[in-house]
């Protein structure tokens, strides 16, 4: 099992070079720490199901002495661990460059990843091969472009709940998001389970 | 045990193909050679072996083993050579190696580069820029070094000049010295198995015609050949398929004591050879 | 031990491995308490089938000419050459008695016979 979430690193052995480069452009712009987290995040375990589909990796993964159900576990395990290493070398970045960043945003760049990752993640199983990465472009630019617009709209047409959030003390809005992601980032590993155990290669 | 693999009405249905009813098994410590024109099933069949498909009815058994319940157990003991390359190709070997390799609990690095060496691959070149036959020895390396005790080959030698495959076979021959290994092998190139196959499995149109040894093959198919004037509707019930021609005809048998003692020494009765066999089967086919 | 496998012979392959080693075994070539390769190594060597090599081997085992221990592999058994000769005798005596039955019936002499087998037997 971990042999599978180490798999990711082997594979990645020369993209993760572009790794700091990659936070550092993002650090040089002055981009919102909160969105330094989330691209660091995403960049390994997205970059993993882009190598997947180039190779007929389920026949070769489901050759191997893996479950699906393990299969699978890896893929949701692995993006945990590694967005929490990403953040920690963001982190440790941010700091070399002296920019001010709060844990406030490691929550909200750790939680928008979870989030796109519980949505999108089972979108690599259920689609064909092939179309499933720009599937996923595509709705992270829509998530990206209408996101802010529907809070926005949100605030201005709903007042009962922003005010019902305005009124929550911070402790109870972070750890009800935090529950809330991790609920869908459970069911989406769920669905994700079942779909990959009905699937022929 | 007897039999490493057991196919019992095995039976998937896809759009427009099928693969029907299926009773087959692999015996222990023998190649079984795996036949049938391109589409007839082969690689549906395999890949139900190694479930990466899942039978629309029937069971599967490896072992005697149920994949529902020891999936890993199974796979832990089965070696697998696909016809394309399966690796990630931008790796090299090492790397291959690296992430194969934990896979298995019985993995043994000294063997897989011994092999390296034996079949004179690159560690450090990635595996799209190997030849085909490359390939195939890499995929071959890793499928010994976990101590395998059933080999699948899904199409090995397509693609493989003459020379590789006489290697290949010669290669196969060798990990079966010990007795302890056995391998089932799919081809459409039948003069590979002419040779060393022990049994022979034939699939024709998603149904399985045989699963016979070589000898029994040997002993109830022929080529008979001879006169036109031998042929009536009688007669004709000893072949499976005749091809006539103004100098006489040719067919095939699958009843050799049926046919010397309906023709005597009036025929000419010749072995067949599974291209034979398999062109004969292919003609009874369009009658029907 | 020397085996020669022909592909174009009728005779088929598990056959002429039997005859072969029959007769190097009959010629004195493979002595008694011989080793003979595994099965799996012969196929290995003639490049054919393990079944095949191994329905040889049984086809000596039956006839006498080799015995198989579980684990050890297959040797060449006690030959009572004797025995196999005075066997032999017996048969070659009853093919000249037919010869000679044809012989009479064409009326052919003792001498003339005797020329003909000469001939024959020097060619």
């Amino acid at each position: 099992m971990f042999n599978l979430i180490r798999r990711d690193v082997i594979l990645q052995k020369r993209l993760l070079l572009t790794f700091i480069p990659f936070i550092l452009f993002f650090i040089i712009m002055d981009s919102h720490p909160a969105l330094i987290f989330l691209v660091a995040s995403i960049f390994i375990p997205f970059n993993a199901y882009a190598y997947d589909e180039k190779t007929e990796v389920n026949i070769l993964l489901n050759s191997l002495p893996y479950t699906r159900k393990e299969i699978i576990a890896a893929r949701y395990l692995g993006a945990i661990i590694y967005s929490l290493a990403s953040i920690g070398v963001a982190s440790a970045a941010l700091l070399a460059f002296s920019k001010p960043f709060a844990l406030s945003d490691i929550a909200i760049g750790g939680g928008l990843f979870f989030l796109f990752a519980a949505l999108t993640f089972p979108l690599f199983y259920i689609l064909k091969q092939g179309y499933i990465f720009s599937a996923v472009l595509i709705s992270f630019l829509v998530l990206a472009a209408i996101g802010p617009q529907i809070v926005l709209y949100m605030s201005d047409h709903l007042p009962a709940i922003t005010e019902f959030l305005m009124n929550l003390s911070t402790t109870a809005l972070y750890t009800g998001g935090a529950v809330i992601i991790g609920v869908l980032y459970a069911v989406s590993w769920g669905v994700t389970t079942v779909v990959y155990q009905r699937k022929a290669f | 045990m007897e039999n490493v693999v057991e196919l019992k009405n095995v039976t998937k249905n896809f759009k427009g193909f099928s693969v029907k009813n299926i009773n087959m098994q692999v015996k222990q410590g023998f190649i079984t050679g795996f036949i049938g024109a391109n589409g007839a099933g082969k690689s549906t069949t395999i890949k139900m072996m190694m479930n990466l498909l899942r039978p629309d009815a029937g069971e599967v058994k490896l072992f005697g083993l149920d994949y529902r319940t020891h999936e890993k157990e199974i796979k832990e003991r089965i070696g697998f050579v696909y016809d394309g390359n399966v690796f990630f190709e931008g790796l090299n070997l090492k790397d291959i190696k690296r992430i194969v390799g934990p896979a298995y609990k019985k993995w043994d690095d000294t063997l897989f580069y011994k092999y390296v060496a034996q079949f004179q691959l690159p560690l450090n070149k990635p595996i799209k820029t190997f030849s085909k036959g490359m390939q195939m020895k890499a995929s071959l390396a890793i499928a010994l070094s976990h101590d395998a005790e059933l080999i699948i080959m899904d199409e090995p030698t397509a693609g493989l000049d003459p020379i590789f495959r006489r290697e290949l076979l010669d290669l196969l021959q060798e990990i079966m010295l010990d007795g302890r290994r056995t391998i089932f092998f799919s081809t459409h190139i039948t003069t590979d198995l002419d040779r060393i196959a022990d049994y022979i499995a034939f699939l024709q149109n998603g149904e399985l015609i045989f699963n016979q040894s070589i000898d029994d093959v040997a002993n109830n198919y022929a080529l008979v050949k001879g006169e036109l004037g031998l042929l009536d509707r009688d007669t004709e019930k000893a072949f499976v398929d005749i091809h006539r021609a103004p100098t006489g005809f040719e067919a095939l048998t699958d009843n050799v004591k049926a046919v010397k003692k309906t023709f005597g020494e009036s025929v000419v009765i010749e072995r067949a050879s599974l291209e034979d066999i398999m062109y004969y089967m292919k003609g009874r086919e369009s009658y029907v | 031990m020397q085996i020669i496998i022909s592909n174009s012979s009728k005779e088929p392959i598990y056959e002429q491995i039997t005859s072969q080693i029959k007769s190097s075994i009959l010629a004195g070539n493979l002595q008694e308490g011989t080793a003979l390769p595994s099965i799996r190594q012969l196929a290995k060597d003639l490049k054919i089938s393990v079944i095949t090599t191994k329905r040889s081997y049984e086809e000596l085992e039956k006839a006498g000419f080799i015995y198989s221990i579980v684990g050890k592999g297959s040797f060449v058994a006690e030959q009572n050459l004797e025995v196999i000769k005075e066997k032999k005798l017996k048969v070659i005596e009853d093919q000249l008695n037919a010869v000679i039955i044809n012989s009479r019936e064409i009326g052919l002499s003792l001498e003339d016979l005797q020329d003909l087998l000469n001939i024959l037997y020097e060619e």
